[in-house]
């Protein structure tokens, strides 16, 4: 019933869309959205009989009635954005592009690329986000340009007035040579409930890299859906950092495709939980080709009624001889409600590799707490120092110092270990 | 003049079993007291107690520390009225630094002492003066606490924070197990330069050899959870030729 009323919402926002067109109604772009919306009805809403979704049911706020636009006033104007957008373009070397209908008509790059990392019967979310992208960002940072700061995006769901549903879009292409910090951050404000699903699509050129960050932090109304897929090319590098510290509903799909040789990706993720928080954190990194190499070291901690997923697949393709591939998986459970639930899947098929994964969950060390203790520090302290410890040896592969310092500040801030924070 | 620690007819277990039955003992500021004892004698039982691990349970006795009840404090409490228990085998804490461990545990316990916390150029400045103490290198300052270090190493940097926390008492617990002879000497040469009028040392040790270091004013004897017999440092000597056996038997015949 609630599913039926969702997909309703759904479609009605897409014929709402489409009328708002203006002569684009036959363009390329409103084609992807048409086969992502009939890609969404063929797929339907995952239940948790679905193996993908089996520890993350997103029924609860399925059922709620999402509008599109809700306030009378716009939390953030057009104007806001050609201004942010105008500034940065001034920075030598990258583009920042509104995903219109119009640049997606006109600009065969950007065509091509849409829909190209994130195809649309990869994922029921993926559909339903291709279906009504608009306005999303196109991020392009020209060839062996070596960006110093890094470009953040701030998606921000406005709920003060009703239940809404944002779907944004975002296209992140390194040409050749180039270096790159992008950060993305999901947020809500007002206290109604904020569907945020959101895909992200970044593409590697030969020689690029590209370190993405995607925070989620601290927030119990923000329920997000996030996609992001690399494809990184020869000699390239795509570098991750998922840093979600608390967020009701959070699942993040990260899937990285090593499409031509020597390229390498380095996916990192922290999970700072407490409360009745869910981060759901499923990972796919695919050797296509042979002399590639990927690392993967996802830690959590979880307190109160908090709850994680961690699932990783690797594969690695028949042809992908001489690959490398690691992955490990450490969490520790803070109480006796909090949960979760840990699923490495490796699925080899070339004979010439060396992969590994590991996962251990545990709590904390006792021993550890007893030599903090006999040296003065008291015991919530002891365990506040070791459960920041446990997460800033992930934290420290942050290569951007801003960013890293930030991180290691929110992160000691939920955990009531600002002192050790240095 | 009031005894650093005053220790009366404590008995003490692990669960159900009675491991120390009734062990008395003083020790005053300035002195360097050896306890030896076989294995299971419950060297490292009166440790555990002295230290305020939990899965120790004392039925009797009291153990009074610069005049407070020790007992009813906790291991955290402990450390910040001076004790200082340097562990058999010290934990490896990866993703805290040495010098971020020490700052917060010199601070805690100059908070306990109402002074301010030391400012980070003072601060730096005494870890490195207190280094040298045990020939360690500055580079152990950032890495994480004993992550990777060596036994020697392990054991060095325990004196550099018993340096850095300037104890009234330091327990020493079995330091010579897993030391070669340099690390030894260093060691114990560090343990020896701490040493003032103020404050005390127990050195538990199975084996005599530590002892040519650490030169004792009293050596106890514990078997079988009591001090058998108590003496000055030729005692030491004596069990290191005629082995415990002897101790055993006599104290034996005394029952």
């Amino acid at each position: 019933m609630s599913i039926d009323a969702f997909n309703d919402n759904v479609r009605d926002a897409f014929i709402a869309l489409t009328s708002q067109l203006n002569g684009h109604a036959a363009g390329p772009f409103q084609t992807k959205r048409r086969s992502g919306f009939d890609s969404f009805v063929a797929q339907g809403i995952p239940t948790t009989r679905h193996e993908e979704w089996k520890y993350s049911n997103v029924l609860p706020f399925i059922g709620l009635q999402f509008s599109e636009r809700t306030s009378e006033h716009d939390l953030i104007t057009r104007e806001d954005v050609s201004q942010v957008l105008d500034g940065l373009t001034k920075d030598s070397g990258v583009t920042v592009q509104v995903l219109t209908d119009e640049l997606v008509a006109r600009d065969e790059v950007v065509r091509n690329a849409l829909g190209q990392t994130a195809p649309v019967d990869v994922h029921p979310f993926v559909a339903l986000n291709t279906s009504l992208a608009n306005n999303g960002l196109v991020i392009r940072v020209a060839r062996g340009a070596q960006i110093q700061r890094p470009i953040h995006i701030a998606v921000v769901s406005d709920a003060r007035s009703a239940d809404v549903l944002a779907t944004p879009r975002i296209l992140v292409l390194a040409d050749e040579g180039s270096i790159i910090d992008v950060v993305e951050s999901h947020h809500a404000v007002g206290d109604k409930i904020s569907l945020d699903v959101g895909v992200t699509e970044i593409s590697v050129a030969e020689n690029a890299h590209v370190r993405y960050h995607k925070i989620i932090d601290d927030t119990v109304v923000l329920r997000h859906i996030g996609y992001t897929a690399a494809r990184v090319y020869r000699n390239g590098r795509f570098t991750s950092h998922s840093v979600s510290i608390g967020g009701a509903f959070v699942r993040n799909d990260l899937v990285v495709k090593l499409a031509d040789i020597a390229s390498e990706t380095y996916l990192y993720g922290v999970s700072v939980l407490n409360e009745k928080d869910h981060v759901d954190n499923h990972t796919v990194v695919d050797h296509a080709v042979p002399h590639c190499h990927s690392e993967e070291l996802y830690k959590g901690i979880y307190d109160g009624a908090s709850s994680g997923v961690f699932n990783g697949k690797i594969f690695v393709r028949p042809q992908a001889q001489k690959t490398t591939a690691y992955q490990s998986n450490h969490s520790i459970l803070l109480s006796d409600k909090a949960q979760i639930n840990a699923k490495p899947q490796l699925e080899i098929w070339a004979d010439d590799v060396k992969c590994s994964h590991g996962a251990t969950s545990g709590q904390l060390n006792d021993e550890a707490i007893f030599y903090l203790r006999s040296r003065g520090i008291d015991a919530d302290r002891a365990r506040a120092l070791l459960t920041y410890a446990f997460i800033a040896e992930v934290l420290e592969h942050i290569d951007h110092e801003g960013l890293r310092l930030y991180c290691e500040g929110r992160v000691a801030k939920k955990l009531d270990a600002e002192p050790f924070a240095l | 003049m009031t005894p650093i620690l005053q220790i009366t007819e404590l008995t003490a277990g692990i669960e159900d079993r009675e491991i120390l039955k009734g062990i008395s003992l003083t020790v005053n500021p300035g002195e360097v007291h050896a306890i030896m004892g076989p294995n299971g004698s419950g060297k490292s039982t009166l440790a555990s107690v002295l230290a305020g691990r939990a899965d120790y349970a004392v039925s009797g006795g009291s153990v009074l520390f610069n005049g407070k009840d020790l007992l009813e404090l906790s291991p955290e409490e402990r450390a910040r009225e001076g004790m200082f228990l340097e562990f058999q085998y010290p934990v490896e804490i990866p993703g805290v630094s040495t010098a971020n461990f020490l700052k917060t545990s010199v601070n805690e316990l100059r908070k306990h002492r109402g002074q301010e916390p030391l400012a980070p150029a003072a601060f730096l400045a005494m870890m490195r003066e207190r280094m040298k103490l045990v020939e360690m290198d500055q580079s152990f300052l950032s890495r994480s606490l004993n992550e990777g270090f060596s036994g020697g190493e392990k054991k060095r940097n325990e004196i550099f924070q018993m340096a850095m926390l300037e104890p009234t008492l330091a327990v020493l617990d079995e330091t010579d197990s897993g030391l070669d002879i340099d690390a030894l000497r260093i060691v114990a040469s560090g343990v020896n330069a701490l040493r003032t009028k103020e404050n005390a040392t127990i050195v538990i040790t199975h084996y005599q050899r530590l002892l040519d270091h650490i030169v004792p004013d009293v050596v106890h004897v514990l078997w079988n959870g009591r001090i058998v017999r108590s003496g000055g440092k030729e005692l030491a000597l004596e069990l290191e030729k005629r082995g415990y056996d002897w101790i055993k038997q006599e104290s034996v015949e005394e029952v």
